[in-house]
């Protein structure tokens, strides 16, 4: 439970990062940029982006809405929301201080 | 995500997942042409895109989950947080838990009467083709205009059914009575049983099935006197055997007649009248021989069921010339039927009426006494909504500072709504479910109320869909009446003014103040209405009847002589008065064919030579010697009935009442003088030999009818009055005895009193008075709670101006004025209010009201006190606590 729980933290705070400085963007654009940003890092399967996008919609960090793109297809736009960032600082604050917590335990290890 | 399309989601989950495979697919279709511009191709693209991406169905599968739970987890949440909030105000819950479920019950309770007896439709196949026979009838000066006649005679049923063709069916019911019956091989007792008469096809045309044995028959429908079947309903074979499929090829016995039971009904066919259940059916045919050729006879109902295709206006156009043509007839075999009511009779035409739900004689009585306390049931609902309303206002004042901080802390307005109205609506479920209980329980409590050992009223009360959505859909809208302005102005709060001071929101107590004038003035109303149907009772009550029903035992008494043994007949009836009136304990004893209040009458012309012919009947009754002294009617002048008065030739020697004497003669000395009373093609003249007293002959609310007392003949069913202070029991104890030792099958058939009589014709108003005086108890004991609530409630915000001015100095009065000043403003508007809508309310119920005028002065007088003394006493508890304030403590306190 708490590894999952701690990909999944990491995931929001990926995607909220990407949705924050590259604003909206579809799934597919959040896809890439996280691959762009850490591709080795994170090997998981495409897909698993969207339960996370929806969870993170649900919780009211990102909203969504449907668009007719330039070439005539529907997509769904993504968007960071006011409580999406406040989650956003305080997730890194936490994140921040947890691996500057295993780095410490690291070295002294 | 909006609570709307969560609401969608979590209903049309199809929509959902439309999407999320649209968006899904979007990837893809975005991952392949990247990789097919790689230079990849087209089949390989689409396979490595699939591979990258993972299973869709499973992805699919969470995404749906977190959009179908988080809503159903949040209205979970929000109900287990309204449930803490309720448990933590125990005295506020159940306040309005109790004063809504009051009302939900009521209104459940009389919709599933009004439902049963007047909007369901009956339990056959096609109700909507139903319909029934009536025609104008011929209205008599005093009566209700528009009056229908839906009784009718053989002759004339034969003639319509003819004329009707392939058009229709028409079915032939006689009115229901209880009747004894007797079982053969069980018991030898005599019980009694609700039976009636029904046409061969009638079944079929109702299309409805036997569950046992076979139903009538078009060959049940042939000779006069030779079809002895008989078939019986489902409840009753229930009930009385237990369900035993022996009980085909037995016999029983209904009245004189031997039946043998051929079938029973299917489960949950009643008949055709709401309000009656049929124990027994038995062929029209076997009704008494002389009813088939004499027109005279009217003792059944015709229902027809319209053939396919075929409209009410064309059936009625095809048997209005056979109605004419009998009507025709009619006149000509009765020469002696005046001009003007000759033409009355042919201007009488035949109509039909919808039956899809049936028709009822119960229906008739009871309509608009039923739609009324249904809409008094409403108005309390109203008054139960705006006090819980004022209720959760006031709560919601107290809430504010907590309602501000959740705002400040993010949780958007329409989140808080919705968690109010959540509020509201489990309020309002756990009301509604208390009030179901209620209801089902007051549903035939109130039947019972309606309910007399002649008439017995029953319906199918099966607490069922159609009431169970009637209670929610209350439930519900009253949630949202009270809970919907409340949500609003606590999710509208200002969070800044809010956390800055908890006093100061005087927007909530201008709405709460709305909410009490509506209360009081609804309550007015109710208070109004209750009281005038309390003193119609009262006023009924104290009506000067001409004669004392009270300490008067009747019983029915029949015998076994055979119709034209007058003489044998009149004998045992003298004999049995004669031992009766010997009996010790029996102050006098009187007899007629039938009871006064019973339900028979007989109406005939009065013809004075020499004076115009006046067209309205007279009443006519017989009575043997001893009936004035025995009712306690006056005999003003000339003398009572003998013995030998019966067997005196023409003219017959008759008693007759000032308003006989006043209509006819024109004058109230009328001793020996004559008048003649049409008989056939004959005339019988009477010559009056005393003047009784007026009375209230059938009904109470009429005055005093012209009428003519007549000397008893031989009967083979008559009433016996006891005057007696024995109890009914020893009465009835002592005169069986007699009745045994007369011989001639002399016995005992119906046991009540003149009282109890009288009254089963004041069930309407009983009916009105009872429900209508809890109601408005109920009114004003919610809206004097709705006071006492706001008024506690400014007395708690105001803790501290009143402390300073007390520490100032004011004077008690002075601070009993302060709090109050406000509410002797709301009670006094309210009752503005009220007394002009219940002038309006008055005029509206004035046909159901008896002795009060719509804006009486003494009612009003009392409404308009109790009011004051229940303010007052609502008042009592928060002015005390005013009083109680102590300034040091008060100021302090922040």
């Amino acid at each position: 439970m708490a590894s999952s729980r701690s990909v999944q933290t990491a995931l929001d705070l990926l995607v909220l990062t990407v949705l924050e400085r590259r604003g909206p963007l579809h799934g597919y654009g959040i896809a890439n940029a996280i691959l762009d940003l850490s591709a080795e890092a994170l090997r998981v399967e495409e897909g698993s982006l969207y339960p996370a996008l929806h969870r993170m919609e649900e919780a009211g960090w990102v909203s969504a809405e449907w668009t007719v793109t330039e070439n005539k297809r529907r997509a769904r736009i993504y968007q960071v929301t006011r409580k999406g960032k406040a989650q956003l600082s305080a997730e890194s604050q936490q994140w921040d201080s947890f691996s500057k917590g295993v780095t410490r335990v690291l070295r002294l290890a | 995500m909006s609570w709307f399309s969560r609401l969608k989601n979590s209903v049309d989950s199809n929509a959902l997942d439309e999407e999320l495979r649209t968006e899904l697919q979007d990837h893809l279709d975005r991952r392949t042409a990247e990789l097919i511009e790689q230079g990849v191709g087209p089949g390989e693209a689409r396979r490595l895109a699939t591979l990258r991406f993972g299973n869709t169905t499973n992805l699919r599968e969470r995404s749906r989950e977190f959009h179908l739970w988080s809503a159903l987890d949040s209205v979970v949440q929000d109900v287990r947080y309204a449930w803490r909030g309720m448990k933590k105000h125990p005295a506020f819950t159940a306040t309005a838990v109790l004063s809504l479920s009051l009302a939900i019950g009521a209104n459940t309770a009389i919709y599933s009467i009004v439902d049963a007896a007047m909007l369901r439709p009956l339990p056959v196949a096609d109700p909507g083709r139903l319909f029934t026979l009536a025609s104008n009838d011929i209205e008599q000066p005093g009566d209700t205009p528009g009056g229908e006649r839906e009784t009718f005679n053989y002759p004339l049923y034969q003639a319509l059914r003819a004329a009707a063709g392939g058009s229709a069916q028409l079915g032939l019911f006689s009115y229901a009575n209880r009747e004894e019956a007797r079982i053969a091989g069980a018991s030898n007792a005599r019980e009694k049983v609700t039976r009636q008469f029904v046409s061969g096809d009638a079944f079929e045309m109702l299309r409805v099935s036997p569950s046992l044995g076979r139903l009538f028959s078009a060959a049940d429908d042939r000779v006069p006197g030779a079809h002895p079947v008989a078939v019986l309903s489902y409840d009753y074979w229930h009930r009385r055997f237990g369900e035993d499929p022996s009980i085909l090829g037995r016999r029983i016995e209904v009245e004189e007649a031997s039946y043998i039971v051929v079938g029973v009904v299917r489960k949950g066919f009643f008949g055709i009248e709401p309000g009656q259940f049929i124990d027994v059916w038995t062929p029209a045919m076997m009704y008494r021989k002389e009813a088939f050729t004499n027109p005279g006879w009217g003792w059944f109902r015709i229902i027809g069921k319209l053939a396919p295709g075929s409209t009410q206006e064309q059936v009625t156009a095809r048997l209005q010339p056979a109605f004419h043509g009998h009507t025709e007839s009619m006149l000509k075999r009765n020469p002696s039927i005046p001009p003007g009511i000759r033409e009355k009779f042919l201007a009488m035409t035949l109509h039909a009426n919808p039956a899809a739900a049936g028709v009822s004689g119960f229906r008739q009585t009871f309509e608009r006494p039923l739609w009324i306390v249904l809409g008094v049931a409403a108005g309390i609902l109203l008054i139960a909504c705006a006090n819980v309303a004022s209720l959760l206002l006031a709560r919601a004042t107290a809430r504010s500072a907590e309602m501000a901080m959740r705002v400040s802390l993010g949780a958007s307005r329409r989140r808080l709504m919705r968690q109010l109205l959540t509020e509201s609506l489990t309020l309002s479920v756990l009301a509604g479910g208390i009030g179901w209980l209620f209801a089902r329980w007051a549903a035939p409590v109130l039947i019972s109320l309606l309910s007399t050992e002649g008439n017995p009223v029953r319906f199918a009360l099966t607490m069922d869909t159609r009431v169970l959505l009637f209670c929610v859909a209350v439930s519900t809208l009253a949630a949202i009446v009270f809970g919907l302005a409340p949500a609003w102005q606590s999710a509208a709060v200002q969070p800044m003014v809010a956390l800055r001071s908890a006093s100061g929101q005087a927007g909530k107590l201008r709405m709460g103040r709305f909410f009490v004038v509506v209360q009081v003035a609804f309550a007015f109303c109710l208070v109004m209405a209750g009281a005038g149907f309390l003193f119609s009772l009262r006023n009924l009550f104290a009506v000067d009847a001409g004669f004392d029903p009270h300490g008067i035992t009747v019983l029915s008494v029949s015998n076994d002589l055979k119709e034209g043994q007058a003489a044998a007949q009149h004998l045992l009836m003298e004999n049995l008065q004669r031992r009766v009136a010997a009996l010790p304990g029996v102050e006098s004893i009187a007899m007629a064919p039938y009871s006064l209040y019973g339900g028979s009458s007989w109406t005939d012309q009065v013809i004075v030579p020499g004076r115009p012919r006046v067209e309205q009947e007279s009443v006519f009754y017989m009575v043997s010697p001893g009936y004035f002294r025995t009712l306690r009617t006056k005999l003003l002048t000339g003398r009572d009935f003998e013995s030998r008065d019966s067997r005196a030739t023409e003219p017959i020697p008759t008693v007759v009442n000032p308003a006989l004497a006043r209509k006819f003669f024109g004058d109230a000395n009328v001793l020996g003088r004559e008048f003649s009373r049409p008989e056939g093609t004959k005339m019988k003249r009477h010559r009056i030999i005393g003047i009784a007293a007026d009375s209230r002959y059938r009904d109470l609310r009429k005055g005093p009818e012209p009428m003519a007392y007549l000397p008893l003949n031989g009967e083979s069913y008559f009433a016996l009055y006891i005057r007696s202070r024995l109890d009914v029991g020893s009465i009835v104890h002592m005169v069986e005895r007699e009745t045994q030792a007369l011989g001639s099958g002399a016995r005992i058939r119906e046991v009540t009193t003149l009282e109890t009589l009288v009254g089963n014709t004041l069930l309407k108003e009983k009916l009105l008075a009872g429900i209508g005086g809890v109601f408005a108890l109920l009114g004003l004991l919610l809206a004097s709670i709705g006071l006492f609530g706001l008024l506690n409630y400014s007395v708690a915000r105001r803790t501290k101006e009143i402390g300073i001015r007390a520490a100032l100095g004011a004077q008690r009065l002075d601070l009993i004025y302060l709090v109050t000043k406000d509410l002797i403003a709301l009670v006094g508007g309210g009752l503005l209010a009220g007394l002009a809508a219940s002038v309006a309310l008055m005029s509206l119920l004035s046909s159901l009201l008896f002795g009060i005028r719509v804006a009486d002065p003494l009612l009003i007088a009392i409404a308009i006190s109790a009011f004051v003394l229940s303010s007052v006493a609502a008042a009592a508890f928060p002015a005390g606590r005013a009083l109680a304030i102590d300034p040091a403590v008060a100021l302090r306190d922040d």
